[in-house]
């Protein structure tokens, strides 16, 4: 997706050569490897793809280029709020939004039609559903629900959605404190633990990022499937799937009584705070999320663009129709909540979930109220007075 | 005399400053940073002196217990294994049979293939789904495959097979050359006397090797205590922390968390651990050599 639009670049801009290195398909590893380079003050790189957690750490380190000299606020209207918001940092703001995601049930359309059901509307139902196609299909390859349960970052993506729909929450933004240990964010951790995990998906999808997860679900081993936007095409692509045509997506679940929540994801594009052509850079920056190149690019690769304008756009629409129902999700996607010290907090997050899930005997609240001690350490330090 | 001094420490002079440079002064500043709170990510809070407060979190900090357990465990387990292992393919490698020199070609492979690369071939091996390792133990039934890299019990003892089997050929290569220096007289001597080959091997081999053997054990001890590269590309530390080494935890909390001062407090932790350890072998070896120096 990147060569073609370099080339246009370089074309319209004599003179310009912009050198693309690729990072690791991992988010937590990219992280690693960018923040290396910017604790390093690198001239070389002058801008880089941001994570939707990452703008508020890099802003406050500060790595990242303040934008608003460049992108107006007539012009931030144009895109999804929820991702312009992640790009904000103490009223500026510190990144371009170049692709939206948000969590996504998919679902074998084919297998629920076969035994007349619906698709699931809350956790529960999913749960039961699968078990019943489960028994009945006897395919011992078979597995009712496959997604991102890795110690690693998607884990925060996929726990924080049952937690949210149960009325729980992560942390307390206002009051900066831990709310994992409060009664509805353990009940949904421990509904992943006791319904889902070692039952309807197999112990796997402990070690599972999206890939793996995915080819699970495309090569017609799964019934459920947990996901971003771009898992949509893959499915559907006959080359790289198995179950090409059959496939349904929806809004995620809920539990009884709540609202279903998706994680918002997506990735930005900023500029170093060290680059010695941040103008130039911005050029790129603006070419790239234009509107012609958003398009050419949604058009290409399936990935939801950022501009609100594209999901009126009949061109678009007609080749992606999945975009229209993507909408809404988009619009109510839950950011993870904005701060700098956003990475100690996932990892006892992440540690967390990953102990209660992979130790089937562990009290999930004693541990719940040590994660919470922890995060409130951490998030002691943004009460602190600056030094002097 | 004095000029030779000066003339001998000018040739001393680069590696001083190679080592001074490059070993020395990364470890000064570990430990100085390790008296600092220092948090990248929030560059306001600046460059605090806390004394000993990372070592005395560090001292409390039950991950850090839990990872510095999961480090001594994989310690004890590899190397037994490998020095079992790397001993029975150098006494292969030591007999005069056609072939030979290929042989140790193909033996030392795996230590050659850089870690990031054997580590996610075994990766693969392990996986749940499509691994080698399943189907080696139950065939086609899909039903009763292992995730081993999803299970805290599994999880490290996949990387403990993926270690031992890249570092086992090194050890080899270390006996071998110690094989090699044992004269052939000792042993037709022992024939004479009508030893067996096992006492040959028992009296004869095994002290002889005993140099070479520790000097195994003491590279193989600081290489296993700063274990890091499976860990990065297998299990990134999961699941629920199994495989969460020192050197990942250190690494995690200075270059992903930005905690730079309680970072190379771990890092200063793993320093000293292995320090000691090699100081205490080094004690060990000296008093082999010195056994076998004739009176």
């Amino acid at each position: 997706m990147w060569d073609q639009p370099i080339a246009d670049f370089e074309k319209q801009n004599p003179g310009v050569k912009i050198i693309r290195e690729i990072g690791p398909q991992s988010s937590t590893q990219l992280h690693d490897l960018i923040t290396q380079k910017l604790k390093n003050r690198d001239t070389e790189m002058d801008l880089f793809v941001m994570d939707v957690i990452w703008p508020a750490e890099f802003a406050s380190a500060g790595w990242a280029f303040p934008l608003d000299r460049f992108f107006s606020l007539a012009e931030q209207k144009q895109f999804l709020d929820a991702p312009i918001q992640a790009n904000r940092y103490r009223g500026q703001v510190f990144g371009v939004p170049l692709f939206i995601d948000a969590g996504l049930l998919y679902y074998r359309k084919d297998l629920l039609e076969k035994y007349r059901m619906s698709p699931p509307r809350t956790w529960p139902e999913l749960v039961e559903e699968a078990k019943t196609i489960l028994t009945r299909e006897k395919d011992p390859q078979l597995v009712g629900f496959s997604g991102q349960f890795k110690q690693y970052e998607g884990l925060i993506c996929n726990m924080m959605e049952y937690i949210l729909s149960n009325g729980g929450n992560l942390w307390d933004d206002k009051r900066m404190v831990s709310t994992l240990n409060q009664p509805n964010a353990v009940e949904a951790v421990r509904f992943v633990r006791d319904r889902i995990i070692g039952q309807i998906a197999h112990r796997g999808v402990l070690a599972y990022e999206e890939p793996e997860s995915l080819v699970l679900f495309t090569e017609g081993k799964a019934v459920f499937h947990r996901n971003w936007p771009y898992a949509w095409n893959v499915a559907n692509d006959p080359q790289r799937s198995k179950i090409a045509g059959k496939i349904g997506m929806i809004p995620l679940p809920s539990f009884p009584g709540g609202k279903g929540v998706a994680a918002l994801g997506g990735w930005q594009l900023a500029i170093s705070r060290f680059s010695k052509k941040s103008e130039l850079a911005w050029r790129f920056v603006a070419f790239m999320t234009s509107h012609t190149m958003q398009k050419r690019i949604t058009l290409s690769t399936g990935r939801a663009p950022t501009r609100v304008a594209l999901y009126n756009d009949r061109e678009v629409l007609d080749q992606l129709p999945q975009l229209e129902s993507l909408w809404e999700t988009f619009k109510q996607a839950v950011p993870r909540p904005t701060t700098p010290v956003y990475v100690p907090l996932s990892n006892i997050m992440q540690r967390y979930f990953s102990s209660v899930l992979a130790l089937p005997d562990t009290d999930i609240d004693n541990r719940a109220a040590l994660a919470a001690r922890d995060m409130n350490r951490v998030l002691d330090l943004l009460r602190e007075a600056p030094a002097r | 005399m004095r000029s030779s001094h000066r003339l001998a420490f000018l040739f001393l002079l680069p590696s001083l400053i190679f080592v001074g440079l490059f070993a020395l002064y990364p470890i000064f500043e570990s430990f100085r940073l390790s008296f600092y709170r220092l948090i990248l990510t929030l560059p306001w809070l600046g460059q605090k002196m806390v004394g000993w407060e990372n070592y005395v979190d560090l001292w409390t900090d039950p991950v850090a217990a839990e990872s510095l357990r999961t480090t001594l465990f994989f310690v004890v387990t590899t190397i037994p294994l490998e020095l079992g292992l790397g001993l029975a393919m150098a006494l292969v490698m030591n007999e005069a049979f056609r072939g030979r020199g290929l042989l140790r070609a193909i033996v030392l492979i795996p230590w050659a293939i850089p870690t990031v690369v054997s580590s996610q071939m075994w990766r693969f091996v392990f996986n749940d789904r499509y691994g080698l390792f399943n189907f080696v133990l139950f065939g086609g039934d899909a039903s009763r495959y292992l995730a081993p890299l999803a299970d805290p019990t599994l999880a490290p003892m996949a990387i403990i097979v993926a270690e031992v089997w890249k570092t086992a050929p090194f050890v080899a290569l270390i006996i071998l050359a110690g094989l090699q220096t044992i004269p052939d007289e000792l042993y037709e001597a022992a024939g004479i006397d009508g030893a067996t080959a096992w006492q040959k091997f028992r009296h004869v081999t095994l002290p002889l090797l005993r140099p070479a053997l520790l000097l195994a054990l003491l590279f193989r001890t600081i290489d296993a205590l700063r274990v890091f590269d499976l860990v990065f590309v297998m299990t990134q530390g999961g699941p629920a922390d199994a495989t969460n080494v020192l050197s990942f935890y250190g690494y995690k909390k200075i270059f992903a968390e930005g905690m730079v001062g309680y970072g190379s407090a771990i890092a200063v932790g793993v320093f000293l651990v292995s320090l000691i350890l090699s100081l205490a072998y080094l004690r060990v070896l000296k008093a082999s050599r010195l056994e076998r120096t004739p009176r």
